[in-house]
């Protein structure tokens, strides 16, 4: 195992998979620097809106779920997981398979409580695979953000070797509805940072990553991790955007990095009004225009729960082709002070922060290194 | 085997009704209207929690196996009765909203991280309030809750007497290992599974421990 400067054991990044409306992680990085994006314009959950919506084919969640966490096993130097720990981060767990029974009974009797819980996913896995232990986080849409921020320290402080991050969150009436009621979904595909942007698309989406002390020869390096509370509101971020900013900060210190050490920002980039002026706001003060920033929402939808693993997988892949996505969907940047690219920029890309933000004014910020 | 770690139990407390906890003191912890009518009966009981640890501001780590149930129950009962979904309830119905509450009425910036691990809720919760607390050397508050007040409820329970329920801690992780009293199976009668460690630590509190071993 590799230690850094303050004698803490490094956490790599040796392995991940991931489906979202887009396909798997090749076919996700071939939409996001093609522009073509998942989201398709859909009326299922909102029988007289349509709305932009991040759709994956499946038959069953759980089995499509069982089979993203094999592949990465099998292309990892494991026999099996029973010597790693599982982190979960969901904000719905079993919401989907409830709502199926209460909408049909109007009652709860077929309800299993378990299957319920945000643990159901954990528990699923941990059936099929029998990790060493499990644990599942809820902070909403920075439920895996938080994820990777735990299993990172763990690592950090010698508690485990091998760590399993998933981010997994299916589709349901309860997020497309409650998120209608907020006013926030776009009828078409979201453009992030875009100033005609008119909300975001709830998307669905399973992202795995495999973290371990020791380096291998396709790792990248989660080299920091920062969160922060906005203690503002309850859905809107704090236009001052100082929650932001800070989780950015922990993050660069975490890194022992400054601003300028940055190469991309993989913004969190919802495509709402709120979100996106607040985040490009905070970017702007904290890293000035120079640092490319784009938001691959626009190819995904928000995957909420499971958002971050997939934006760290997406930044993985980003410093591994070493080239940067622009910005799909975007006419004309809002932010004209921050460098929203508009084509794709073949470069080194050392460095690369992506950024989670959720209700509650809960922020994450994470950070990945070129190794 | 995972790191073991000591704490030092610097508080706590813990609370339950059979259908809803009665004294919960919330005009004096949250003297605006404006926003105590706004709060969940979890964020009311990880208040008062909060509160009677003595706990103003820092790191949090909150736990709960079924969190919301009662926003997610109005938000599924207004589509399926086709009706307008409150934003408030929506908004309310995220795993993270007790602890968003404290953050917002008490200025706090700090990370709160929430555990919902099924019935090891609280056991995971203090496993990532000791990380927390180790990383930073800073004092953690550690707090669970669960409601399950909601109509109908007895389709899907027939073991939990208190229907509401909490416990909270502050912990900090100190380097001595002597005397630490390590953490056994233990059942708070009548309080759902998904509490049981954390009423644990806090019956051993009250009963003059200070010391906690437990492991990463």
């Amino acid at each position: 195992m590799q230690k850094t400067g303050n004698e803490m054991i490094k956490a790599f990044v040796n392995n991940y998979a991931s489906e979202s409306c887009a396909g798997d992680t090749k076919n996700l990085m071939h939409s996001i620097y093609n522009h073509k994006t998942g989201i398709t314009l859909d009326k299922t959950y909102m029988q007289d809106t349509q709305v932009g919506l991040g759709m994956m084919k499946y038959d069953d969640f759980f089995e499509l779920l069982h089979k993203v966490v094999d592949d990465v096993l099998q292309k990892s130097n494991l026999d099996n997981f029973h010597d790693t720990l599982l982190i979960v981060g969901s904000s719905v767990g079993g919401m989907k398979e409830s709502e199926g029974h209460y909408f049909r009974d109007k009652n709860y009797k077929n309800i299993d409580p378990d299957r319920h819980a945000i643990s159901v996913v954990a528990q699923s896995l941990d059936d099929m695979f029998h990790f060493v232990s499990n644990r599942s986080i809820s902070t909403a849409c920075t439920s895996s953000a938080n994820a990777l921020l735990l299993a990172k320290r763990l690592i950090n402080v010698g508690a485990y070797d091998n760590i399993l991050v998933v981010g997994a969150d299916a589709l349901c009436y309860t997020t497309v509805c409650g998120f209608y009621a907020l006013s926030v979904l776009s009828c078409d595909v979201c453009k992030p940072f875009d100033e005609a942007r008119e909300g975001m698309n709830v998307s669905e989406a399973i992202g795995a990553i495999l973290l371990q002390n020791k380096q291998s020869e396709d790792s990248v390096e989660l080299v920091g991790v920062g969160a922060s509370s906005d203690a503002y509101h309850m859905t809107n971020p704090d236009p001052s955007a100082s929650g932001a900013i800070k989780s950015m900060q922990n993050a660069l210190e975490d890194a022992k990095l400054k601003p300028q050490d940055i190469d991309y920002i993989n913004a969190h980039g919802t495509g709402t009004l709120a979100n996106d002026t607040v985040e490009a706001f905070g970017v702007e003060k904290l890293f000035g225009s120079d640092v490319c920033m784009s938001s691959t929402k626009a190819i995904t939808g928000h995957t909420l729960g499971a958002a971050a693993a997939i934006e760290a997988i997406i930044s993985c892949e980003v410093i591994k082709h070493s080239l940067i996505p622009s910005q799909a969907n975007l006419q004309k940047a809002q932010n004209q002070n921050v460098n929203v690219l508009k084509q794709n920029k073949k470069q080194d890309v050392k460095y690369v922060l992506s950024n989670s933000f959720a209700f509650g004014g809960n922020n994450t910020s994470v950070i990945f290194k070129k190794v | 085997m995972a790191k073991r770690v000591v704490l030092e139990i610097k508080s706590g407390y813990k609370v339950y009704g059979v259908k809803k906890i009665e004294d919960l003191q919330e005009k004096r912890i949250v003297p605006k209207m404006i926003i105590r009518r706004r709060l969940t009966r979890n964020a009311k009981i990880m208040l008062y929690l909060a509160d009677m640890c003595g706990f103003e501001g820092g790191k949090i780590v909150y736990a709960s196996a079924f969190g919301e149930l009662q926003s997610t129950v109005g938000i599924t009962d207004a589509i399926l009765n086709k009706t307008q979904i409150s934003p408030t309830l929506f908004q309310n119905s995220v795993y993270n909203s007790a602890p968003s509450y404290f953050s917002l009425l008490n200025g706090d910036k700090d990370e709160i991280i929430t555990i919902s691990s099924g019935m090891n809720s609280s056991k995971d919760a203090l496993k990532t309030a000791a990380l927390q607390s180790l990383v930073s050397g800073e004092d953690v508050l550690c707090v669970a809750t669960e409601c399950l007040d909601i109509e109908n409820i007895e389709d899907v329970n027939s073991c939990t007497k208190y229907l509401e329920a909490g416990a909270g801690v502050v912990l900090r992780v100190i380097a001595e290992k002597e005397d630490a009293k390590e953490l056994g199976d233990y059942k708070e009668d009548g309080v759902i599974e998904s509490l049981n460690d954390l009423m644990q630590v806090v019956n051993l509190y009250n009963d003059g421990t200070k010391k906690i071993a437990l492991y990463l």
